[in-house]
């Protein structure tokens, strides 16, 4: 142990010796460690916040969107990629046992105006199952009733983003926004639901569908953008899924083995989507910490091959004096991991700035756990001990009396 | 009482190219502990694969070699280097002190090896600095110290282990007049006062008269080996 200590002594001096030489040489493992840590704790940070944000879409939702159809290159009938329309989802309410609820929206992102502010906001149309089926709670004021919907009230609930976009901090239940030409009352607010795969769901208003096709867009009759179903349980969002597709598949005239004009998707493939971006990222940083760590690792061993020849004379008086030869490689091998442990700590540096300055952008929480510490540290200690080896043991079998005579 | 170095019909053969350079042949001495012997020779006489051999750098190609009553001829490569760090001491001309390293961090090297408490190796680093009158420049490293006073660093190096033996390879080749006397003094006291053997490598016959026994080699032969009445270092002739 206290030869160790010494031979680590040693290692370090020469290392802190050349100190240019070895910041340079451990760039590229630096590079390749911050990669690795990157990766760790991409691990810790996003998967959490992925499947946040697959739960903030509601449970067990299926969605269906309406798609353009193709036949031979033409857009069919007069299926413009609106093709959904409010009766398909009364009709999967009606049919389709293994859904417990059904909820249509329509939304357009349009200039709203308040007394305070105003902002591009999106403004949906929903009916009252929206709030079940996207599990959206009122944090203030009410929803709207059903008469409301049928006899398409001007009325509204702000969600926390836009509230703040057009009443800052003042509390907007009882106060007036206005959508077009049409004023609307603000009734309640929401709850913050965060960021989904797709958008910023605080960044909008609900009004009843009915009046969004009257008064906000009133060209589209009673289609709708997308149906939202809840399956009874995850058990059931395959058959859900299943029953919605014949369903709409029997109602829109579609032949088997014919594309639809509209597309079902479930909550578990939006996530898999999801999770597919995230190993794309994880293979991407893991390409670049593999070449680094295998170019850094090149470049530790050509400098240490360097040293090895300008140190020549100094290992020859050391064998002269007693070292054996695995006392020699001991040494070169301590200079290569210190080297490496070096890069590896500036890499772990480098990633906890990165991960600092770019957590606001990603827009999720990423740690720099202990384990990613220790991976790192390992991976480093690794390149050196393999790419050390080889100048290590060049050293050690040097014939003593050829290095004393070394120039 | 048994001498320290013992070479038994020591032949060393080199390949140079196609043809064998016989570089020792026969070679057959007893050096007894305490002595104080200089080696002789003309450069390519051999003297140095000689020194070579009784440094355990090298082996011969026949033949064997006792040294304090090991065989040591045939040792392993690790064997060697222990037989080196424990036995003997070297001194060359070149010094050989390791750059950018404190005076009394090159004097604790050979401890190190032997796995020394750092203490301890402190201590008789440090002992061993003050017994060749260089305590006061311990943390000094090479650069800071003149010809004179590195080679005085060597030998600290050498004695700090206390070996019996102590080869001096052209100790005073790189140093002026005045401090050969110095450097030749220091080793004559060792070899009279501590008892350790020690044998000079020149082929200056001033230094070598300054020892109690020459031996001189020729053509890899020990071709005259002869007792000499030791003058002191002080007394030897100024050198241009």
């Amino acid at each position: 142990m206290n030869a160790l200590a010494t031979s680590l002594r040693m290692a370090v001096t020469a290392m802190l010796r050349q100190r240019l030489r070895s910041m340079l040489t451990s760039v590229g493992i630096s590079i390749g460690v911050a990669a690795v840590v990157l990766v760790a704790a991409l691990g810790t940070g996003a998967r959490g916040e992925i499947d946040k944000q697959i739960q903030s879409l509601g449970s067990n939702v299926i969605f269906v969107f309406s798609q353009p159809a193709t036949k031979s290159g033409a857009k069919s009938r007069a299926n413009m990629g609106m093709g959904l329309t409010e009766r398909d989802a009364e009709a999967i309410r009606r049919e389709a046992t293994a859904v417990t609820a059904v909820t249509v929206y329509s939304e357009v992102s349009a200039q709203v105006m308040s007394e305070l502010g105003n902002g591009k906001i999106g403004v949906m149309g929903v009916d009252e199952s929206y709030f079940e089926v996207r599990g959206y709670e009122v944090a203030s004021g009410r929803r709207f009733n059903e008469s409301e919907a049928q006899t398409k009230a001007k009325v509204a609930l702000i969600a926390p983003t836009a509230q703040q976009k057009l009443f800052g901090n003042q509390d907007p239940v009882g106060r007036w926004v206005r959508v077009g030409k049409h004023p609307f009352r603000v009734i309640g607010t929401l709850r913050s639901k965060g960021q989904s795969p797709f958008e910023d769901q605080d960044d909008r208003i609900l009004i009843p569908i009915g009046t969004w096709r009257s008064r906000v867009v009133p060209t589209l009759g009673d289609r709708v953008q997308l149906v939202m179903a809840s399956a009874k349980s995850a058990e059931h969002s395959g058959e859900a899924e299943r029953q919605v597709k014949q369903i709409l598949m029997q109602r829109h005239q579609i032949a088997e083995g014919e594309e639809p004009d509209f597309r079902v998707g479930t909550q578990q493939e939006f996530q898999k989507m999801q999770e597919g971006i995230f190993t794309v990222l994880t293979v991407l940083l893991l390409s670049v910490a593999a070449i680094s760590l295998l170019v850094g690792g090149v470049g530790v061993m050509n400098i240490m091959l360097v040293g090895v020849t300008e140190r020549t004379r100094e290992i020859g008086i050391r064998m002269a004096i007693g070292a054996k030869p695995a006392d020699i490689q001991a040494q070169f091998l301590l200079e290569s991991i210190a080297l490496t442990l070096f890069g590896g700590l500036a890499g772990i540096a480098l990633a906890t700035g990165l991960m600092l300055a770019f957590a606001k952008d990603l827009g999720f929480p990423m740690q720099l756990s202990g384990q990613a510490v220790a991976v790192a540290l390992g991976t480093s200690a690794a390149i050196g001990l393999t790419f050390g080896f080889w100048p290590a043991r060049r050293a050690a079998h040097l014939d003593p009396i050829e290095a004393l005579r070394h120039e | 009482m048994s001498a320290l170095i013992r070479l038994r019909g020591v032949c060393k053969d080199y390949m140079s190219g196609p043809e064998v350079v016989h570089a020792l042949v026969d070679v057959e001495l007893e050096i007894g502990a305490g002595e104080l012997v200089a080696v002789v020779g003309a450069s390519g006489s051999g003297k140095s694969t000689l020194m070579n051999i009784l440094g355990c750098l090298d082996r011969p190609t026949r033949g064997r070699y006792e040294l304090a009553g090991i065989d040591v001829t045939e040792r392993s490569t690790d064997q060697r280097a222990l037989v080196r760090n424990r036995l003997i001491g070297f001194v060359f001309q070149g010094f050989n002190l390791l750059p950018r390293t404190t005076a009394l961090e090159n004097v604790e090297l050979p401890l190190v090896y032997r796995g020394v408490s750092t203490r301890e190796r402190f201590r008789r680093a440090a002992h061993a600095l003050a017994q060749v009158g260089l305590a006061d420049r311990a943390h000094h490293t090479p650069a800071q110290l003149s010809g004179g006073q590195q080679q005085r660093v060597a030998i600290a190096r050498a004695l700090v282990t206390n070996p019996p033996l102590l080869l001096a390879d052209e100790p005073t080749g790189n140093l002026d007049t005045r401090t050969s006397h110095e450097v030749l003094g220091l080793l004559q006291e060792l070899s009279e006062q501590h008892g350790i053997t020690v044998m000079i490598v020149t082929h200056e016959t001033d230094i070598a008269a300054c020892t109690r026994r020459i031996i001189t080699v020729r053509d890899g032969r020990i071709f005259r080996d002869e007792p000499n009445a030791a003058r002191p270092a002080a007394a030897v002739e100024s050198r241009p």
